[in-house]
C-alpha cells in the first residue's frame, strides 16, 4: 500500500525489513516443505508413473493406467486399513476422552504427573513397545500360557495374528495423541460455564452434553486425525501383531518397495493414500467446520 | 554345554550338539535385537528408495583409526568396511571382540571396521542398491549374502570381479569342490562362500504331539493356526515345489504358478510368515511347526528340549551366504586378504565352531578334531556343521531369476503372504 502512494518518499530499510518480515518468517518452513514435502511428493508421483526393473532402470511412460490396477489389486488392503484406522481412531477417542477429562477436572495437583505418565511410553522405541506385545501375548506365553494352564481359556486360544491384535495395537501405540489435545481443550474450559449451567438447573449429564463437549470439540477433531492418519498408514502393528489376513496398505507398500523392488506401484498406492487421506480430511472438515480447527 | 538330553530319533540326519549354547539371555537379546533391526529395515530403506537419488549406506568407520599417509597409499587401504549378519563371526560375549578379526588385523595390519549390519538380503540390497545404480561407492569393502542374491548382484553388474586362483588361493586350496564355481557364480569370478546352511522344519514335539518328517506336515488340518512358514519367496516357494515333486533349481514360471497355488490352498492355516522371528514364535509356542533355518533350534533347544529340527524326506532348502565386493568399494584388495584369510582351516574351525552353520573348509573338520577341548570334538561330528554326502543329497538349491522373473515370482507370492 505504501509503495503505491507516489509522492511519498521512499521507505526506509527498516521499513521495508518490516514489510517483508512476515515472508522473511515463513522462509525456513517454507523451504523445510519445499525440501521435505514437495520435492518428495513430486519424486514419488514421478514414480508412480515409470515403468521397467531394476535392471533396466525405471523409465517415464506417464503409466496412469497403474492406479485404478492398483485400487482394484490392493482394495482389500485399502478398506482394511480404513477400517483398522477407523476402528483404533474410535477405541482411542473411547479411552483417551475420560482419561483426558479426569486429568483435566479431577487431576488436581497431579496434572503434571499424570500427563507425563500419558507421555512416559514416548521414551521408548515404537518398536519396542510394539515387540514386546508379542512377548506378553505369547500363546504359551506368561499371561495367556498361565490363563490356559488354570483352564480360562481354551488351548487354542490367542490374541496375536488377529486383527483384534493389530487395532489394539495402533489404539496402544496413538493413545497420547487422542489424549494430549482433547486435554488441552478440556483444560482451557472456563470452570464459571459449568457452574453456570448448574446454577440454571442443568444436570451433570447435560451439562457435559451442551457444554463441556461442544467445547471440547476442537480437541476432538485434533485428536481423529492425528490417531486416524498415522493409523492408516502403520505398518508396524500389523507386521508384528498380525497375520495374512491383517495386512495393511503399509505392509503392501513395504513389501512392494523392500522384496519385490516394484517401486513404481509402491509409490501409486502411497500416492493414493495420502490422496485418499486428503479427501477424507476435507471431507470431515467440512462436516465437523472448518472453525473447529482454529478456534 | 555338554548335550545328553537332545535324543532326536532322527538322530541319524542331525546329530547335532549345542556346544556353546546361548543362555535365555543372550538369545533373547539376540532375538529382540534381530527383530528391531528388521522393522527398522522395514521402514529406512522404504524410505531411501522411495526417493530416485537416495543417500547411500555410508558406514562409519569406528573412531580411533588413523587416515593413511597422503601420497603414498598403500596397496591395501588401512581399513575394511566388512558388512555381515548378526552373531555370524567369533565374538566374544561380553567384550564383542573377534579373535578371527584381531589376528587378520595383526598379520596384515588393516584394521577391520566389522558391522552386524545384514537382517535380510532383500533389506540391504535395499541400503546399497541406490549406491550402486548411480554409480557410488555403498561404503562397503566385504559384504555377505545369500547365492541368489549374488546370481542379482552379479547380473546387474554390481560386484567387483576376483580372481580366486592368484587373489584367493586359500580358497582353491582348501574349499570343499561342492563350493567351486557354483551356479550362481561360475568359477566363483565374483565370490566365495562365508558358510551355509540348510532350510528344514522346526516343531515342538509337545505342541505337534508327533515326530514331523514330511513336508506334508506344514499342509496337515491339524495343525491349523499354529504352523509357520517363511516370509522370504524362494524359501517357501522351494518347499511348495519339494511337495510338488518339482526340482526348484529348474523351475519354470510354470511351476512357480503350480507352487503359488499350493501355497495359497495352505494359507488359511499358516499362523503367518515369518522373518528371523520366527525363531521367537517357535519358543514363544505360538507355532507348532514352522520352517526352520538350522543353526537356529539348536540354540532354542537350550531352553526348551521340546523343539527338534529335521530335514523333510522331501528335501530341505541349502542356502550358501557369500563374500563379495560390492563395486566402487574402496578397498577391495584388503576384502580379498579376507577373502583368502578365513580360508585357513584353522580360522575357518574358529568361526564354524562359534556360528555352528556348514563350514565350506572340510579341513576344519580335522582341526576340531584334534583339539584338545572335548566341545571342539563334539563339533567334528556335527552334522549341520560337516554334514554327510547323504544328508547333502537331500538338499536342494534355490532357482536362478533374472529381474523379470523376480517380479512375475514376487508377484505371484505377495498375494500369499498378504492376501
Amino acid at each position: 500500500m505504501t509503495a503505491i502512494g507516489g509522492a511519498r518518499a521512499r521507505p526506509t530499510l527498516g521499513r521495508r525489513l518490516r514489510s517483508a518480515a512476515p515472508y522473511l518468517l515463513l522462509l525456513p518452513g517454507g523451504l523445510w516443505l519445499l525440501v521435505f514435502f514437495f520435492v518428495p511428493m513430486a519424486t514419488m508421483f514421478s514414480m508412480s508413473l515409470q515403468e521397467g526393473t531394476l535392471a533396466t532402470g525405471f523409465q517415464l511412460t506417464f503409466n496412469f493406467e497403474i492406479y485404478p490396477e492398483v485400487i482394484q489389486r490392493w482394495s482389500t488392503q485399502l478398506v482394511r486399513s480404513f477400517q483398522y484406522a477407523f476402528m483404533a481412531t474410535v477405541a482411542a477417542i473411547l479411552i483417551g476422552y475420560p482419561l483426558a477429562y479426569t486429568i483435566a477436572f479431577r487431576g488436581g495437583r497431579f496434572k503434571s504427573i499424570l500427563l507425563l505418565l500419558v507421555i512416559l511410553p514416548f521414551f521408548t522405541s515404537y518398536l519396542i513397545r510394539t515387540i514386546s506385545w508379542k512377548f506378553i501375548l505369547a500363546d504359551q506365553g506368561f499371561v495367556l500360557g498361565t490363563l490356559k494352564e488354570i483352564g480360562i481359556l481354551e488351548s487354542g486360544f490367542h490374541v496375536l495374528a488377529t486383527g483384534t491384535a493389530v487395532i489394539s495395537g495402533i489404539t496402544y501405540n496413538l493413545l497420547p495423541f487422542a489424549v494430549l489435545p482433547i486435554y488441552v481443550s478440556l483444560e482451557k474450559i472456563d470452570k464459571r460455564l459449568l457452574e453456570a449451567a448448574g446454577d440454571l438447573y442443568s444436570s451433570r449429564i447435560s451439562t457435559f452434553l451442551r457444554v463441556t463437549l461442544p467445547l471440547s470439540m476442537p480437541g476432538l477433531f485434533a485428536a481423529t486425525l492425528l490417531v486416524f492418519i498415522p493409523g492408516f498408514g502403520d505398518f508396524v502393528n500389523a507386521e508384528f501383531l498380525g497375520a495374512r489376513d491383517t495386512t495393511m496398505a503399509g505392509n503392501v507398500v513395504q513389501r512392494l518397495f523392500l522384496t519385490n523392488n516394484d517401486y513404481p506401484q509402491a509409490a501409486a498406492i502411497s500416492f493414493l493414500m495420502m490422496g485418499l487421506i486428503l479427501v477424507g480430511i476435507v471431507l470431515y472438515t467440512r462436516l465437523v467446520g472448518t472453525e473447529e480447527l482454529t478456534r | 554345554m555338554p548335550d545328553v538330553r537332545r535324543q532326536s530319533p532322527l538322530d541319524s540326519v542331525v546329530r547335532h550338539a549345542l556346544m556353546r549354547g546361548l543362555t535365555r539371555r543372550r538369545f533373547l537379546r539376540h532375538a529382540g535385537r534381530a527383530s528391531l533391526a528388521a522393522g527398522a529395515a522395514v521402514s529406512l530403506p522404504a524410505l531411501l528408495a522411495a526417493c530416485s537419488t537416495p543417500p547411500a549406506a555410508t558406514p562409519q568407520a569406528t573412531p580411533g583409526q588413523g587416515t593413511p599417509p597422503a601420497g603414498t597409499p598403500p596397496p591395501a587401504g588401512d581399513t575394511l568396511n566388512f558388512a555381515n549378519w548378526p552373531f555370524y563371526i567369533d565374538q566374544d560375549e561380553d567384550s564383542g571382540a573377534s579373535d578371527t578379526l584381531q589376528q587378520f588385523t595383526s598379520e596384515t595390519g588393516i584394521q577391520v571396521n566389522y558391522q552386524e549390519r545384514i537382517e535380510s538380503n532383500d533389506g540391504f540390497f535395499g541400503t546399497i542398491a541406490p549406491a550402486l545404480a548411480a554409480g557410488r561407492s555403498t561404503g562397503w569393502d566385504l559384504i555377505v549374502v545369500t547365492d541368489w542374491m549374488v546370481a542379482r548382484l552379479i547380473r546387474l553388474g554390481y560386484l567387483e570381479q576376483i580372481n580366486v586362483d592368484s587373489e584367493v588361493p586359500q580358497f582353491v586350496a582348501n574349499a570343499a569342490d561342492a563350493y567351486k564355481n557354483p551356479w550362481y557364480d561360475p568359477n566363483n569370478g565374483h565370490s566365495v562362500p562365508w558358510q551355509s546352511g540348510f532350510t528344514g522344519i522346526g516343531y515342538n514335539i509337545a505342541l505337534t504331539g508327533r515326530e514331523i518328517t514330511s513336508i506334508n506336515d506344514l499342509w496337515d488340518e491339524e495343525f491349523r493356526g499354529r504352523i509357520g512358514m517363511f516370509s522370504e519367496m524362494r524359501d517357501s516357494m522351494n518347499f511348495a515345489m519339494l511337495r510338488l515333486g518339482i526340482d526348484p533349481e529348474q523351475a519354470t514360471l510354470e511351476d512357480a504358478q503350480r507352487a503359488a497355488q499350493e501355497l495359497l490352498a495352505q494359507a488359511p492355516l499358516v499362523r503367518a510368515y515369518y522373518g528371523n522371528e520366527y525363531a521367537e514364535a517357535l519358543a514363544n509356542g505360538d507355532v507348532a511347526i514352522t520352517m526352520a533355518w538350522s543353526g537356529d533350534v539348536y540354540q532354542l533347544q537350550a531352553d526348551n528340549e521340546d523343539l527338534r529340527f529335521v530335514i523333510p524326506e522331501e528335501g530341505a532348502n541349502l542356502w550358501v551366504d557369500n563374500m563379495c565386493i560390492p563395486r566402487g568399494a574402496e578397498n577391495p584388495t584388503a576384502a580379498k586378504q579376507m577373502m583368502d584369510f578365513v580360508y585357513d582351516p584353522e580360522i575357518a574351525a574358529q568361526i564354524a565352531g562359534y556360528v555352528q552353520f556348514i563350514s565350506p573348509v572340510p579341513a576344519a573338520r580335522d582341526v576340531l578334531a584334534a583339539s584338545d577341548d572335548e566341545e571342539e570334538q563334539e563339533l567334528a561330528d556335527s552334522e549341520l556343521i560337516f554334514p554327510s554326502d547323504e544328508t547333502l543329497a537331500q538338499t536342494v538349491g534355490y532357482p536362478n531369476l533374472d529381474e523379470e522373473a523376480e517380479r512375475q515370482w514376487q508377484e505371484l507370492f505377495q498375494q500369499i503372504v498378504q492376501g
